[in-house]
């Protein structure tokens, strides 16, 4: 049985090879041009290898940016800001499902209707409400204005609705209460689609740039996107440093995703059931 | 009681005069005059700003820096945008086109500023400080210039017989027919992809083009700004753009590519930024060489580039500001960063700095960069100028691609760009 398994699958596996392969090249060489030389990442044919390892391309991070004070912000906003856009999600996302109040459809219109607007539109007005509240050059000015999201809403919100209504009239039947309902029915059930949402919101939070730059001034708010961008010339690149940067500004996000890489796959394989 | 109102509003007025006066001349200048810099460099061009501001902040005690970088220069102007609405704005800036803020609220305080014997005005390029006026009239000044220089590879070059440092192209027809040339005989690597001139910044070029052709590309009529490119002289380098494309020595709206095809050696000839010597100087896999720019009937060279601006509204900041602005266009720190960075020099007395001296022998390219800022040269500055450039590549990708006729693609343009200004 186990040979017939592996005689059937081999055509696949080489795909799936191929296909990690291809994945798999520009993370190696990110890695491998973080060691080289500026006449090694300009060398054309391009070179693999370098043809001296340098080393010192991390170190030469840490001299152009307070790399260290940026990495703890970017970790420190990121998980403040996928914390609360997950409260927020969830709870909204639950009201929307099960409550039954005037105008529902309505608000859930609205909220999806902020998916088409770009955030450069609502980049100005934004600014000029968090100036108003004095919250530039702050944490709070960073991560407030972005917990809201209606794509974890929607997300969510179509995850909920495939949870059985009879759980929540049973719950009912029980004597739970809305809240308990959500604690004790909706986020076990959800707890995969919950676990994509909240890699999502992080790798989004992780990146960003344009709002953490618009609201900060001072060094000891802003985040790593910025430093990286600022290790990135007008005219050229410092390639090899970027590059270093890189490989350890991707640390982070490898963690998040080893941690809910089962739920991620969950989720991906009840979505393709439903499917 | 008409008359008795009248009179009452009258000393209600001289009052509030007087006492605005006396108010204004008994505020005292603070001990420490803070700044807030805000500068779109970053990299080696930033560290090397940021190392002369804190020279600066160290040697004026009565000053004091917060340096903050912005981001690029679109995300800069994104950022100074939203923070003049607010109230939050910098005190100086370092950005492109930031005499835009200054002039478009008629604040052109830096003209007296730049009368301050210090600064010494005659000795900065006349076409440098045309870049950092507003409607005629100085608002910044520039800081970090770069203009456009053609670079070539000497292995093509030599492979289609072709000598650029002897005989290089005066005019752009003899371009044309050198870059021809390449093309049949210069393929060395045998690609299908092979050209013999391109430019990584095709309205950039451009502009250079119109203004050698004697185009001023906008002219100021009255009170308002009127866009001439689209007259004769603008279509004739307009049809000379085509020309090249059908000649096959240019590809059509691959612009973006330029940079990546030289460096492969699939192109002979690119006009690219000037400071691309410091970053391909003995880094790319040809001998690399550089020729002034060609002209139609006369030199002119359109500049890029940022440049200091003094936002604040505040006089003793205004003056801190001013005194930041010396510092950093000093001869000493402008050559200093130019060599560090690739940017060009703004100062004349630049080109007699024994490093630069040293370095016109040891590197020539930078010599051919320097001898072209004798006719670099700025088109008039107006709000709607960023939006012009964004019609030039519509017209140019529109000539290329033939969509529309050279004429008719300028026309379009300027017909887009007054609809705009209305």
């Amino acid at each position: 049985m186990k040979k017939k398994l592996h005689k059937v699958n081999k055509p696949v596996l080489l795909v799936l090879l191929l296909g990690s392969l291809l994945m798999i090249f520009p993370f190696v060489w990110v890695v491998l041009s973080s060691f080289k030389t500026v006449a090694d990442v300009y060398a054309y044919p391009p070179k693999w290898l370098p043809s001296s390892w340098k080393f010192s391309n991390y170190a030469t991070v840490f001299e152009m940016i307070p790399f260290a004070r940026y990495y703890v912000n970017s970790i420190y906003t990121s998980v403040m800001q996928t914390a609360l856009q997950l409260g927020i999600s969830v709870t909204a996302a639950y009201a929307l499902v099960v409550l039954d109040f005037p105008g529902k459809k309505i608000l859930f219109s609205v909220v999806r209707s902020t998916m088409f607007v770009p955030t450069i539109v609502i980049l100005i007005p934004m600014y000029l409400m968090v100036s108003k509240v004095h919250l530039i050059d702050t944490y709070a000015g960073i991560i407030l204005p972005q917990i809201f999201t209606a794509f974890t809403i929607f997300l969510l919100v179509s995850f909920f609705r495939s949870i059985p209504h009879d759980l929540y009239d049973s719950a009912k039947l029980d004597g739970c209460g809305y809240y308990r309902i959500l604690s004790h029915v909706v986020i076990p059930n959800a707890s995969s689609a919950i676990s994509t949402a909240m890699l999502f919101s992080f790798l989004g939070h992780w990146k960003s740039y344009t709002w953490p730059l618009i609201v900060t001034n001072k060094q000891q708010y802003r985040t790593l996107p910025i430093g990286m961008k600022y290790l990135v010339q007008e005219s050229s690149s410092e390639y090899q440093v970027m590059m270093a940067a890189s490989v350890m500004a991707i640390l982070p996000v490898l963690i998040v995703f080893m941690i809910f890489e089962k739920q991620l796959v969950k989720s991906i394989t009840l979505t393709g059931l439903k499917a | 009681m008409k008359k008795v109102i009248a009179v009452f509003l009258v000393l209600l007025i001289i009052t509030s005069i007087v006492f605005a006066k006396g108010a204004a001349e008994t505020t005292a200048r603070p001990e420490v005059v803070k700044l807030q810099v805000w500068y779109a460099l970053s990299g080696t061009s930033g560290e090397s700003f940021k190392s002369k501001a804190e020279a600066f902040d160290i040697a004026r005690p009565d000053i004091e820096l917060e340096l903050t970088y912005s981001g690029k220069y679109a995300d800069t102007a994104t950022k100074v945008s939203a923070a003049l609405l607010s109230g939050d704005a910098p005190d100086v800036a370092v950005m492109a086109a930031g005499q835009l803020y200054t002039g478009g609220r008629g604040d052109f305080s830096m003209e007296e500023f730049a009368k301050d014997p210090e600064f010494n005005i005659s000795d900065v390029y006349p076409g440098m400080l045309e870049y950092g006026k507003f409607d005629g009239r100085l608002a910044a000044v520039p800081f970090g210039i770069s203009t456009q220089v053609l670079y070539y590879n000497k292995t093509i070059c030599n492979a289609a017989g072709i000598d650029l440092e002897k005989n290089p192209p005066k005019t752009w027809e003899e371009l044309l027919t050198l870059a021809k040339i390449a093309v049949e005989k210069g393929n060395i690597n045998k690609s299908s992809d092979f050209y013999g001139f391109d430019t990584s910044d095709g309205v950039w070029l451009i502009k250079s083009m119109f203004s050698q052709n004697g185009n001023p590309v906008v002219k100021k009529a009255g009170d308002t700004v009127v866009p001439v490119f689209n007259e004769a002289s603008g279509v004739e380098v307009a049809t000379f753009w085509k020309k090249m494309i059908d000649s096959g020595i240019m590809p059509a709206g691959q612009h973006n590519n330029a940079e990546k095809k030289f460096l492969a050696g699939n192109l002979a000839i690119i006009a690219a930024s000037s400071n691309r010597i410091s970053r391909w100087q003995g880094n790319t896999s040809f001998e690399l060489g550089a020729i002034p720019m060609p002209k139609f009937s006369q030199n002119a060279l359109a500049l890029g580039g940022n440049v200091m601006v003094i936002l604040s509204e505040d006089q003793f900041k205004k003056e801190a500001g001013w005194e930041l602005v010396k510092h950093m266009l000093k001869e000493e720190n402008q050559t200093d960063f130019a060599l560090s960075t690739g940017y060009l020099p703004i100062r004349k007395s630049s080109q007699q700095n024994p490093k630069v001296q040293e370095l016109f022998i040891s590197n020539p390219l930078y010599k051919i960069a320097f001898e072209q800022l004798d006719y670099t040269w700025a088109y008039l500055h107006f709000s709607e100028m960023g939006t012009m450039d964004a019609m030039f590549w519509y017209a140019l990708d529109e000539i290329e691609k033939a969509v529309l006729s050279p004429k008719a693609a300028l026309d379009k343009a300027a017909a887009s760009l007054i609809k705009e200004m209305e």
